[in-house]
């Protein structure tokens, strides 16, 4: 509870938000500008930043399906990728819509969560 | 002058504004909802880490990344010390430079400095990256910049009502929901990207990332896998596509 008690105290919050939750994070996208001058529009290096992107937010979506934290972790894994698997299914089906993609796999997961549910 | 030509004079006179408008409608058909279903649980989070609602507020403006605010207050909760959470905050954050890098070109304006460039870095997060990357080249050079920050504006519109609601109605909500909340930011991702995807390197890009992650967490630990399953997968699709190029290149001859 120390930790707890030290926060609480006037500005130390927002000092501490910014110290140790803002700067670690901003640094990246200061950095992005000074290295990323010299790449331009079109260029083969554009695509290979764009690749690693990409493969980067799946690997980000594959660590939620994995190990999910909270309320997700109480659905049985085989259930959290049937509930992806809908979505995109109901991606493809209801004219590549990503509103529908999202409506569907909600549905499905909330279904799942009540079926497996204590 | 033709009735065409007169409404392209009156659209170059009130264009920025339009721009910026057009950007924030777009957030609002789907991704302002996304936002605001994600920072519920980050509100909620921050309340059960025990800071106060304005310092969960400044993290959605400040932080303006939701894997990094999960782990800064799931971390507080668990009371870890600063300097590790910091790091922690830190490598998940490393996914915004690929993101800054790829997007800030298309949004350069010509004779623009570092503090502007540092600016509009600063609003750059993963819904604004995925819905914007493949919509800015077919825009207008002039369009791009107003039309993204519409789309943020609407973006953080959504998520600061969303951060103070999840502070407020912290662990009212059933389990079923919360699940439902939690789903919401994968189910998002992997259909906008798979709407993003047009050419080999995409679905490549896609499919690896999501392929290697169970294959080398195990291998790689600390948070560094994820950025190991970026390289490695983006780099191969890469490659590949570039193999297929010359291939056609050499057919076509």
């Amino acid at each position: 509870m120390t930790q707890l008690d030290w926060w609480s105290g006037g500005l130390w919050p927002y000092a501490a938000l910014i110290l140790f939750g803002f700067l670690p994070s901003e640094f990246w996208r200061a950095l992005s500008v000074f290295v990323g001058r010299r790449v331009d529009e079109g260029s083969p290096l554009l695509e290979w930043v764009r690749a690693v992107s990409t493969a980067l937010l799946a690997g980000v979506v594959a660590n939620i399906l994995l190990t999910p934290s909270g309320a997700l972790a109480t659905v049985p894994l085989a259930a959290r990728l049937a509930a992806m698997a809908i979505g995109l299914a109901a991606y493809f089906a209801l004219r590549k819509s990503v509103i529908m993609a999202v409506i569907a796999g909600e549905a499905a997961i909330i279904g799942f969560a009540w079926w497996f549910g204590p | 002058m033709t009735a065409a030509e007169e409404g392209d004079a009156k659209e170059e006179v009130g264009s920025t504004w339009r721009w910026f408008w057009r950007g924030f409608l777009h957030a609002a058909r789907l991704p302002m909802f996304v936002m605001a279903l994600t920072f519920l649980g980050i509100g909620s989070l921050a309340r059960e880490a025990g800071v106060s609602l304005g310092v969960a507020l400044a993290s959605t403006f400040l932080v303006w990344a939701g894997p990094a605010q999960v782990i800064f207050f799931g971390a507080l909760a668990q009371g870890l010390a600063l300097p590790a959470i910091a790091l922690s905050v830190s490598l998940s954050s490393v996914r915004l430079l690929p993101m800054c890098v790829s997007l800030l070109p298309l949004l350069r304006r010509p004779g623009q400095g570092a503090a502007m460039s540092l600016y509009t870095a600063h609003h750059i997060a993963v819904t604004g990256w995925v819905e914007s990357i493949r919509r800015l080249p077919g825009m207008p050079q002039n369009a791009r910049l107003p039309w993204f920050l519409g789309l943020v504006h609407g973006l953080y519109f959504a998520a600061s009502i969303a951060t103070v609601a999840g502070y407020v109605l912290s662990g009212t909500v059933p389990r079923e929901i919360a699940a439902g909340l939690l789903f919401v930011t994968p189910i998002y991702f992997i259909a906008a990207l798979v709407r993003n995807s047009r050419e080999p390197i995409d679905w490549l890009a896609l499919a690896l990332g999501f392929a290697l992650t169970p294959l080398l967490k195990p291998l790689i630990g600390a948070g560094f896998d994820l950025l190991a399953v970026g390289l490695i997968g983006g780099t191969a699709a890469w490659v590949a596509q570039r193999w297929l190029n010359k291939r056609k290149a050499e057919n076509g001859r």
